[in-house]
């Protein structure tokens, strides 16, 4: 008796299928995992080692701030904000307190705007070190979380000598900047101004930053392994980037040249020589190495705005109860994680009528499931750590 | 060192007429077939319901929007739960806004469509942009909108089973309730000092 | 008093006994002291000070301190656990790296036992901790657990051919499987095999390192994904057995690829009749010397991927071992 080939064939897969008769996993990653930044859960289907089928389930930590602020006045939302997210508190506070001076038509002194830039390119460089520190570690590398929080804790000092707050700095006024309390060279209100050093330390420690980011350039991208693990992982097209609202580093790392500072004159970036970071693959290593090149460009930024901050008041003339007058805008700003915008609709009362918070980890994590969708599970991590975002930012 | 920063701030126009970008706003509106408004650099179009996809798509393909940035909705009530009620006597319906913008140049177009507080009901726009299926979930838990042909209207944020809509301005702030804001009754009352007479103040249960 | 010791030790069971009880201290000696090593080490690598206060200089006490600890814990056994298979699977895997000191030559003749088959001994036995961790995986009734245990056994699978087949090249030259037998063939030779064996070499040590499921290879273990891998639900001695005997086996394995490679307990240059008390300290420095190697990877390297893992092993370290082994051989035929 002869069996032909196409019916061994037949027979043999007939076997197999019934051995291997499988049964896919359903995996829940988080809410308390160790790199899902928070409480963020994942609903994996997976099948051995690929992944279908991920949706992350977030709200965890959904805390009603859009509700919250239409019970509270303009100055309160500032302290709002602030614990959006909270690895750049400082750069949350910028839209909103725009778009409400561009209700009140208030003109902002240009020390206080200067101060403002400097201090969102802090926030912008402490937050990128989280993500320098954060993304190695859950590639498995544990060293350069130590390095990197090392130099942040330096940006997060002068940040506090300023502000006096590390996370939640709510050092904006309408129509400028809160006066640092007490660090000026004399007791007088008016007078009280940034830290005497302030200027000369923030210009050695940028000048030290360049030095970190090599630092951190050969620990990380000299390594073979990173690059297996990352180049070519996780690639997001720039219309599908576009389509989910993917924003910032991720939307760069894309190669889209689109970077808020250069289009919308919230702060004058118009002053400063910078680039505009772009990857060209859009895996998970142009977004590490947009973010890293980032760091450098607001070091960069930082050092030309201290040379050329001009002197001046801190604050614009504004009533002493802050009514913001009938109107609709919305503001947009280049924060770390990506666009944050603020839909302010005003009734010209104590507080808005509506806050609408447009964060970009909200937009940035609604790729998920089309970014993870047949990954191994290790390119789960990478994928979402990648996107570099935070529980609060898109939670809100 | 191009402009000074005094300039970049004062790019409010009072007139909406004289407003740069009120001309791109009336091609947009013309094109989807809207009425177009500029308000503090924010260019809104106003469309019909029925309208509200092909808006999308127009403003996509032809206006090259293909950045989705967000989409949410204004409740416009006359009678508020929270916060300060409106000024003026309004119309009551329900805002649904979508922002957009292009990826080159940065220009930005709101979208907008009024929809019935009642049975808000409107095209999901999933299709067009596959980022709005997270908005319209939160859209839809805040402020009860459905959207017709959205692939999973689950929660979002709330838990399962969770009633009403908390962003509709008729819903009330439950902690609100428990204490107005703001007012003398915010402070709470100081623990009174353990007097020398009393010394079980440290466990008043037993 | 010699010679009572003497007549002592030439009774079956006492000598026995002795061994194990001498066998019994070194596990968590040899455990504590590379782990006061990783932790000390990875601190200076990561800009820390480490372990600072316990016993008072340096922390040299904490690891003593964090074993109290561990036998001070409750013992939690998962409900869905299956508890016979939960309990011994830590035990299996801490025998299986005691096993393994039994053939390893500290000195000349200091050996526990040695056997003609040493190394085939050592590397059969070293995978019988595969069977523990799958073990461990299996029964702990957690889907991390199990991914990690499922990933060890891949892991496990394939690394071992690489080891074994890394390991033939210098059994080759020795002509002879005995551990000692080995580290005397390169005393005789007068260098240490690693001159001819150093394909060989690298292979058994990344080998050795997937063995050892350490960054790069920890993926059985992988916190960023699967929380802690097969360990996930042990805690208290449990746990302690386990990370006393990855630092075992560490000390193990490196022991072997010393034996095999670096020619054990010897050095160049000293004279061989005081090998009998400088060899343990030979072979302990050289041990040390590869422990540091890698705590040093664990350190700075990240971890592969699944089929990168899988990939490295089948693609390159295989092929290059059967390469080193024909080498090896013809030119031992030749020369």
């Amino acid at each position: 008796m002869t069996i032909d080939s196409a019916t061994m064939r037949h027979l043999s897969e007939a076997q197999v299928s019934v051995e291997l008769e499988t049964e896919d996993m359903t995996l829940n990653i988080g809410p308390q995992h160790p790199s899902t930044h928070g409480v963020l859960r994942l609903v994996a289907k997976i099948d051995g080692e690929r992944a279908y089928d991920v949706q992350p389930v977030i709200g965890y930590m959904h805390r009603g701030y859009e509700k919250i602020c239409e019970v509270r006045s303009y100055p309160q939302i500032t302290t709002i904000v602030n614990r959006i997210d909270w690895v750049s508190g400082y750069a949350n506070e910028i839209p909103f307190i725009v778009a409400a001076e561009k209700l009140m038509e208030v003109e902002v002194p240009p020390r206080a705007q200067y101060i403002r830039l400097v201090l969102t390119e802090m926030a912008r460089i402490s937050s990128h070190l989280v993500f320098m520190a954060s993304y190695p570690l859950e590639l498995g590398a544990a060293t350069p979380l130590f390095f990197a929080l090392r130099e942040r804790e330096r940006v997060l000092e002068l940040l506090e000598s300023v502000t006096g707050g590390r996370f939640h700095p709510n050092f904006n006024r309408i129509g400028g900047v809160k006066p640092a309390a007490g660090a000026g060279p004399t007791q007088k209100k008016t007078t009280q101004d940034l830290p005497s050093d302030f200027l000369s330390e923030t210009m050695d420690a940028m000048e030290h930053m360049f030095k970190i980011c090599d630092e951190l350039e050969d620990l990380v991208a000299g390594n073979e392994i990173i690059l297996a693990r990352t180049r070519g992982v996780g690639k997001v097209p720039v219309e599908v980037a576009a389509a989910y609202g993917l924003s910032g580093p991720n939307l760069r790392a894309s190669g889209a040249a689109f970077d808020l500072r250069k289009i919308e004159h919230y702060l004058p970036y118009d002053d400063f020589e910078f680039d505009v970071v772009t990857g060209t693959n859009g895996d998970c290593w142009d977004r590490w190495y947009c973010r890293l090149q980032e760091i450098r460009e607001s070091a960069k930024i930082i050092q030309q705005a201290i040379d050329g901050i001009p002197s001046g008041d801190l604050q614009a003339k504004v009533p002493k109860m802050i009514k913001v007058p009938k109107g609709e805008t919305y503001v947009r700003a280049e924060n770390p994680k990506g666009e944050m915008g603020y839909y302010l609709v005003s009734d010209g009362n104590l507080g808005p009528y509506r806050l609408k918070i447009r964060s970009a980890s909200f937009s940035n994590l609604s790729i998920l499931p089309w970014a993870l969708e047949g990954v191994l599970v290790p390119d789960i991590i990478a994928i979402m750590g990648s996107l570099d975002f935070v529980l609060g930012d898109v939670d809100r | 060192m191009s402009s000074s920063p005094s300039e970049t701030e004062a790019a409010v126009e009072t007139e909406p007429q004289a407003h740069p970008l009120q001309e791109y706003a009336d091609e947009v509106a013309g094109a989807v077939g809207g009425t177009a408004e500029v308000q503090f650099d924010t260019i809104k179009v106003s469309v019909s319901n029925d309208s509200w996809v092909d808006a999308h798509l127009t403003a996509r393909d032809r206006f090259g929007l293909v950045f989705f940035s967000w989409l949410s909705a204004i409740d416009w009530s006359n009678q508020v739960e929270v916060g300060d009620p409106l000024s003026d006597e309004v119309e009551e319906r329900l805002e649904l806004l979508s922002a957009l913008g292009d990826i080159t140049e940065g220009r930005m177009v709101t979208l907008s469509t009024d929809l019935d507080p009642e049975t808000p009901v409107i095209p999901s726009l999933v299709e067009v942009y596959a980022g709005a299926n997270w908005h319209e979930r939160e859209a839809h838990e805040m402020f009860g909108i459905d959207f017709l042909g959205h692939p999973n209207l689950a929660h979002l944020y709330l838990p399962d089973g969770f009633l009403g809509h908390p962003l509709r301005k008729s819903f009330p702030l439950l902690t609100r309730e428990v204490k107005p804001w703001p007012g003398k009754v915010d402070v709470e009352a100081m623990p009174e000092k353990p007097s020398k007479d009393e010394p079980s103040t440290e466990n008043p249960e037993s | 008093m010699i010679e009572l010791l003497t007549d002592l030790f030439s009774n079956f069971w006492i000598s026995l006994a002795g061994k194990l009880a001498l066998v019994a201290l070194m596990i968590p000696l040899i455990g504590m002291a590379l782990g006061f090593a990783e932790i000390k080490l990875s601190a200076k690598m990561q800009a820390r000070v480490g372990p600072y206060f316990a016993g008072g200089r340096w922390g040299w006490a904490q690891l003593i301190a964090d074993g109290i600890k561990f036998f001070q814990k409750e013992d939690i056994i998962p409900a869905a656990a299956d508890r016979p298979v939960f309990k011994m699977a830590p035990m299996l895997v801490l025998v299986s790296t005691v096993a393994l000191l039994v053939v390893i030559p500290f000195g000349p003749g200091l050996i526990f036992q040695d056997l003609s088959v040493g190394i085939f001994y050592a590397l059969a036995i070293s995978s019988l901790s595969t069977i523990g961790i799958l073990m461990a995986g299996w029964s702990s009734g957690n889907k991390y657990s199990l991914i990690g245990g499922l990933r060890a056994a891949g892991q496990l699978i394939a690394y071992e051919l690489p080891l074994v087949l890394a390991v033939v090249g210098s059994v080759i030259m020795a002509g002879t499987m005995s551990m000692s037998g080995i580290v005397e063939a390169q005393i005789e030779a007068g260098f240490p095999y690693v001159i001819f064996q150093f394909v060989g070499f690298g292979i058994f040590i990344v080998a050795a390192l997937a063995e050892l499921t350490r960054i790069p290879f920890d993926m059985p273990i992988a916190e960023s994904e699967l929380v802690m891998g097969y360990l996930t639900e042990y805690s208290g001695f449990r746990f302690l057995f386990f990370f006393l005997a990855e630092f075992a086996n560490m000390f193990t394995l490196s022991a072997i690829a010393v034996t095999l490679f670096l020619g054990g307990y010897w050095l160049p240059g000293i004279p061989e009749s005081a090998l009998e008390l400088a060899g343990p300290a030979i072979l302990l420095g050289k041990v040390f010397l590869l422990a540091f190697v890698m705590i040093w990877f664990r350190w700075t390297f990240p971890r592969f991927r699944e089929d990168q893992l899988q990939t490295l092993a089948w693609k390159w370290l295989i092929p290059l071992a059967l390469v080193n082994i024909a080498v090896t051989g013809i030119l031992k035929v030749v020369l």
